[in-house]
């Protein structure tokens, strides 16, 4: 914006009226006093205005084509020039304006570092945050593991002859491990079992209760120890972790709306890393039945209890945790198509113990 | 229109005081300039973003108070004083306003 003190001349042989003229960019406003003494405002657009220099009073003279008659008197010539960038300016397409150039640019360096934080954000802080936990010791993580089990108060509620089957029975299914398994029988009606970082493994009873053969139990412990000798849930935490802070980084000072949707995102992609880590432990936990000749078909039997136990309208596959349940059992019988199978009276002995 | 933080003009004394006038420009910096800025804020810098918006915001309420002067027949603004504040949840947004006296020189 510019500003000029000026003479107006309303309509042909009219006086001249002292007045300011304020030159925007798509227009000009002219405020006067009339001969009443009554201020007046007018607006004047740029592209209906003439602008030429009057040389014998070295003034700028600008008429406007919509209304013949009145002209303005500026003295000097810096309006004239002003007039003539902007009315250049207007001309040219939008994106060769000023600023318009710049507007290219900022916008391609734009999607240029938000692609660049969003592949940090996908690829690099997921990396370095499963370094930092595959760095975390068997100690620490067991000290974690505990900490959680003791606050979830389960002792009160454990079935000690069950608890000790259990663990007799991972023991001789012989998995070498750093991690000292320890596995408990909690008394309760979920259909569900857990692993918390460091080696403890919670069986609640409403499952224990549905598993008829040795291979399903076999199954289900071997799932549940591969969390824990893979690290899924220090993996996980540190995951978690690190995208927070990244996320608390870049997004910081944001409004409660934009964070809410932030977060929300961050979450369903940690649930995509959840169930890749339930496909790991299916695949490795079917792996090391099959090494051990035990029937895979336990996986599917154990994952078809899950199904019945779980209710009927369940979440569609990428709001859960877990792959979906039919997806599990497909890729289960797939890769165990040709696994060789052999009764294994030990197992079967220590789990008939359980009836 | 003469817009000065002064409260005299050398050589025109003010022959009509037509009062204070003023303006303001409240500017949101918008989200992807605000990620700027937080990348500025944690390696360190001048964050010309930001700058950009100051200025743009300190010329949309200059050129309000100007309009508000000529409509009301003024022909000058003495005594021109710059506010800045930040405003709205986690002081996202800026405000700019700008105090004057509208006069006839």
């Amino acid at each position: 914006m510019k500003s000029y003190f000026a003479s107006y001349l309303i309509s042909h042989g009219a006086d001249p009226a002292e007045s300011t003229i304020l030159i925007f960019d798509k227009n000009l406003s002219i405020g006067y006093r009339n001969d009443a003494g009554v201020n007046e405002m007018e607006s004047w657009l740029i592209k209906d205005v003439d602008a030429v220099f009057d040389l014998p009073t070295q003034q700028t003279k600008i008429t406007n084509r919509k209304k013949s008659g009145s002209v303005i008197f500026i003295p000097g010539k810096e309006a004239l020039v002003y007039i003539n960038e902007l009315q250049a300016e207007q001309q040219k397409a939008w994106h060769k304006r000023k600023g318009g150039k710049e507007w290219v640019r900022n916008f391609l360096l734009l999607i240029g570092i938000l692609g660049l934080l969003f592949l940090l954000y996908l690829l690099i802080v997921p990396w370095l945050s499963e370094k930092m936990a595959s760095k975390v010791s068997v100690k620490t993580e067991q000290q974690l593991g505990d900490a959680v089990y003791s606050s979830m108060n389960l002792d009160q509620q454990e079935d000690a002859a069950a608890t000790a089957v259990l663990n007799e029975f991972f023991r001789t299914m012989k998995v070498p491990t750093a991690y000292d398994i320890r596995i408990t029988v909690v008394n309760d009606n979920v259909v569900n079992a857990f692993a918390l970082p460091g080696g403890r493994i919670v069986v609640y009873t409403a499952l224990l209760k549905q598993i008829k053969t040795y291979p399903e139990l076999a199954a289900l412990l071997s799932h549940e120890f591969t969390h824990i000798n893979n690290k899924h849930s220090t993996k996980s935490i540190f995951r978690r972790l690190g995208s927070k802070v990244f996320i608390s980084l870049l997004f910081g000072r944001f409004g409660s709306v934009s964070s809410v949707l932030i977060n929300h995102a961050d979450d369903l992609r940690s649930l995509t890393y959840s169930r890749r880590l339930e496909k790991e432990a299916d695949t490795e936990g079917l792996a090391i039945l099959t090494q051990r000749k035990i029937n895979p078909d336990g996986f599917v039997s154990l994952f078809t209890h899950l199904k019945e136990a779980a209710p009927a309208d369940m979440l569609p596959e990428f709001l859960g945790s877990h792959p979906d349940i039919d997806k599990r059992i497909a890729y289960i019988k797939e890769a165990s198509r040709e696994a060789a199978v052999e009764e294994d009276a030990q197992l079967k002995a220590i789990f008939e113990k359980l009836k | 229109m003469l817009i000065t933080t002064t409260s005299a003009v050398d050589g025109r004394p003010v022959q009509e005081y037509l009062g204070v006038i003023n303006a303001q420009s409240i500017i949101g910096a918008n989200i992807f300039k605000d990620i700027f800025a937080g990348l500025r804020d944690v390696f360190g810098g001048r964050s010309k973003t930001y700058e950009r918006v100051l200025e743009e915001a300190k010329e949309d309420a200059l050129r309000e108070l100007s309009q508000k002067a000529q409509a009301m027949g003024a022909n000058g603004i003495l005594g021109v004083d710059l506010d800045f504040e930040t405003i709205g949840s986690g002081g996202s947004m800026l405000m700019v306003i700008a105090t004057g006296t509208a006069v006839r020189l």
